[in-house]
């Protein structure tokens, strides 16, 4: 076990330094410099080299590249070029809106994704799967903008019970705070049940055809028992797979999503810093994603262990 | 079971959704504004930002001089002033007008904020504009004089701009997170990625504003999302964020007023004056005639904005009707493009950013009227940032369409490294003239000769005026009309007393 996890964390650590790398060097190939763009189209040429040279934009790549890892190794990722404050603040400054929201919106996917999924592979090839795909189907074809402003304009314009955007902040209240994600975390876990829908159906099909199922079924235990007991802990190996790809999708979902309900969150910030080419935000918050990515995976591989004890890790 | 806990999280979220109703956003004395993109910072004297100076400029900090809603000069900081000569300035300023930290403002402050804008370490964005100034001299608490080294037609111009607002030192060091000026509004917070908040300063030199106790400036940058937050009372006004393909259905909804006006920005067709065919005079000449400025209006811009015939724009005191100097007329743009060696037109690419959609949407109708007259416009979509990099700094484009929103940018043609690369010795020589002659008749002469030379070279063509469109709720009162300056006042504005 304990090789294994020096095993994860050393490739933690490289996927880190190639992502890092990957990222520093595809936001300077993209034409357009920071400061440029800060400038628009007002600034003169004079002020504009004045700027690249205070932004430290007209040293070597390599130098550039060197410093910026040597702080993100002691933990300082660097200035934002359009905010002027440390990246790393600023990163853990969208953090109490990405989390809960990523979190919400999982807790909406796994709410809506298993009980569909063990209904539809119970009624196999019959109306309520076949219902139950469709549904499925739709979800993964609807675009998450859309459903967003679906939800928006019935929930928040039609009917009124909910803003149709921003963020009061915690600070205000653990209510408003929560009302202000919900329609977010909707859009963004249901578009991700879709998905998960037909991991577990197929999971759980595969499941009620093994032999044990067929012998809890004539040892004449109720149908209730066999599915939730012997069928659905054994069907959660491919679950929890896809539902960890899915957490780092979330993040992907959460730019789009963000910027429809003006929440801001970590995918806000990542897009603005893009169109805004605020490198150092660019990269910290690749970097920052990466990390989450690679340990929600590490979680996951952890997971099996617990879910099926015949797995080792030797 | 399973159905025990869908219900289970069904009523969860309808009582997280229906716990308690939104407080509306309207209520008297507040305001909540959309603001389409967060500023880089909140320091004028940092960025030329219009997202700082549209929630800055008059708001919290002021110049001397100020562009009123008519877009006429008038005293701000400044009771009056006065020159002889036009080259000292003398400014009198406004006696017990206080910095929002509670210290007087005096005349030492003007000097330390005109010195500190033309000092090379402190990065000014508008360095240039105060160039002229050769000395300041501070003659006593409310009196200072500016000597200047050269006759400066612009100089009161760009006394009155956000580059020249008046700030306290102390408060240097701070002001890019925490502005601190004399405005009618002092800034409270500043949420990054939601809203900045002003409220009402009760100090104000201007007695009686301003009317409003607190104003929110939320960051909503998706056109459909500010849509949606109009709709559902959680912002009061949009001034910005809106374009024409927006404000058709709210305009038939009762609930808003959508408020129409003139800005100082004039959309463009930019050619590349520097690369063939453009360079040719009579190319540039067939491309106003071959483009259907009319249609360009109807169909980018649902009718709305005015078509333009030359640079200057209907806010400026020397604007002159140009229109029709050149009008629609396809026939006679093909004998041109014969003339000049191409019977059969030639390809061109011109190159848009969707972060102003309404210049793909104008590219779309030029590109159909141009192929009438042989020229094939093959538009290419590139993200802002290498538009401003390629286009803009690089002038690597045939063809591009944008819009500039600054106010007497005329001198950008007298620049010939500017992307148009226009260079012409006669058109420089008249801007040249124009800003050392400060008679207003003589100046409005050159004024006009310079509109009329840039018709007949046709460096560009001149499109429409981009026109102010913002939207708010009914009752609210006193917004501008015109956009004359880069700037939303709000001092002014509020909510008509329920009936």
């Amino acid at each position: 076990m304990r090789r294994y996890v020096a095993r994860r964390i050393a490739a933690l650590v490289a996927t880190l330094v190639f992502v890092s790398a990957l990222v520093f060097v595809v936001v300077r190939v993209l034409p357009g410099d920071p400061a440029s763009i800060m400038l628009g189209t007002e600034g003169s040429p004079e002020a504009l080299a004045r700027l690249r040279d205070a932004m430290g934009l007209n040293r070597p790549l390599p130098v550039q590249y060197a410093e910026w890892m040597g702080g993100a190794l002691r933990g300082d990722l660097g200035r934002s070029l359009q905010y002027d404050v440390p990246v790393g603040a600023l990163i853990v400054s969208r953090l109490p809106v990405t989390l809960p929201l990523a979190l919400l919106a999982a807790l909406f996917m796994a709410a809506a994704a298993l009980p569909l999924g063990v209904y539809a592979a119970t009624h196999h090839r019959r109306a309520g799967d076949y219902a139950a795909m469709i549904l499925s189907q739709v979800g993964i074809s609807v675009p998450q903008f859309w459903s967003g402003l679906l939800l928006i304009l019935f929930f928040s314009v039609h009917l009124g019970w909910v803003r149709s955007g921003g963020f009061e902040g915690w600070s205000s209240g653990v209510g408003p705070a929560l009302r202000s994600l919900l329609l977010p975390a909707i859009a963004l876990g249901l578009f991700q049940a879709a998905v998960l829908v037909r991991a577990t159906r197929s999971a759980v099909l595969d499941v009620l055809r093994e032999d044990y199922v067929r012998t809890a079924r004539a040892k004449g235990l109720g149908e209730a028992r066999v599915v939730g007991v012997h069928t659905f802990r054994n069907a959660l190996i491919p679950v929890v797979t896809v539902a960890g790809i899915q957490l780092g999708q979330l993040m992907a979902g959460a730019i789009v999503l963000e910027s429809v309900f003006a929440l801001p969150g970590l995918g806000r910030l990542a897009l603005g810093a893009i169109s805004a080419r605020d490198l150092p935000v660019v990269q910290g918050v690749a970097l920052f994603v990466a990390s989450s990515i690679v340990v929600i995976n590490f979680a996951v591989d952890l997971a099996y262990g617990v879910l099926d004890p015949r797995i080792r890790y030797e | 079971m399973n159905r025990r806990i869908v219900v289970a999280m069904l009523c969860a979220v309808l009582l997280l959704a229906g716990a308690g109703g939104e407080t509306p956003a309207q209520s008297p004395g507040r305001l909540i504004v959309q603001s389409q993109t967060e500023p880089p910072g909140l320091d004028m004297t940092a960025t030329p930002a219009t997202a700082t100076s549209g929630i800055v400029f008059y708001n919290v900090q002021e110049s001397l001089v100020k562009v009123d809603r008519h877009g006429k000069l008038v005293p701000s900081l400044a009771e009056r002033w006065h020159t002889a000569d036009n080259r000292n300035y003398t400014f009198f300023l406004k006696k017990g007008v206080r910095f929002h930290n509670g210290r007087e403002m005096k005349a030492a402050d003007v000097k330390y904020c005109f010195e500190r804008a033309l000092n090379p370490e402190t990065k000014h964005p508008y360095a240039k504009d105060y160039e002229a100034i050769g000395d300041i001299i501070v003659k006593d608490d409310y009196t200072v004089t500016f000597a200047l080294k050269t006759v400066n037609a612009n100089f009161l111009q760009n006394v009155a701009r956000a580059g020249a607002s008046i700030y306290p030192r102390e408060t240097v060091d701070t002001m890019k997170s925490h502005p601190v000026g004399t405005g009618p509004f002092r800034f409270e917070e500043w949420v990054r990625g939601d809203r900045v908040v002003l409220v009402k300063n009760g100090d104000y030199h201007v007695k009686g504003l301003p009317k409003l106790e607190r104003v929110t400036f939320r960051f909503v940058t998706d056109p459909n999302a500010v849509l949606a937050a109009l709709k559902a009372g959680d912002v009061d006004a949009s001034l910005f964020g809106l374009g024409p393909e927006h404000v058709q259905d709210l305009q038939k909804d009762a609930r808003f007023q959508v408020i129409t006006g003139d800005t100082t920005n004039d959309v463009i067709l930019a050619m590349n004056n520097s690369r063939k065919p453009y360079g040719d005079v009579r190319v540039r000449r067939a491309m106003t005639y071959g483009v259907n400025k009319a249609d360009v209006l109807k169909g980018a811009m649902f009718g709305m904005g005015k078509i333009l015939g030359t640079n200057v724009d209907p806010l400026n005191p020397y604007y002159v009707d140009l229109s029709k100097a050149m009008p629609y007329d396809p026939a006679r743009a093909k004998k041109l493009l014969a003339e000049a060696g191409y019977p059969n037109g030639f390809d061109s690419v011109l190159k848009v950013s969707p972060q102003y959609d309404y210049t793909v949407r104008s590219g779309q109708v030029v590109a159909d009227s141009l192929k009438k007259i042989g020229v094939n416009v093959k538009i290419e979509q590139i993200e802002w940032g290498q538009w401003i990099a390629r286009v803009f700094r690089e002038a690597d484009y045939d063809l591009t369409i944008i819009g500039h929103a600054e106010a007497w940018d005329i001198k950008n043609y007298a620049n010939a490294k500017y992307y148009y690369r226009y260079d012409s010795a006669k058109f420089q020589d008249l801007f040249n003239k124009s800003e050392v002659t400060v008679d207003d008749k003589a100046r409005r002469e050159i004024y006009v000769d310079m509109q009329k030379l840039l018709v007949e070279d046709a460096p560009v063509v001149w499109l429409f005026m981009h026109p102010r469109l913002a939207v708010t709720k009914k009752g609210l009162q006193g917004l501008w009309k015109d956009l004359p300056a880069s700037a939303n006042d709000l001092s002014e504005v509020s909510w008509a007393p329920a009936k």
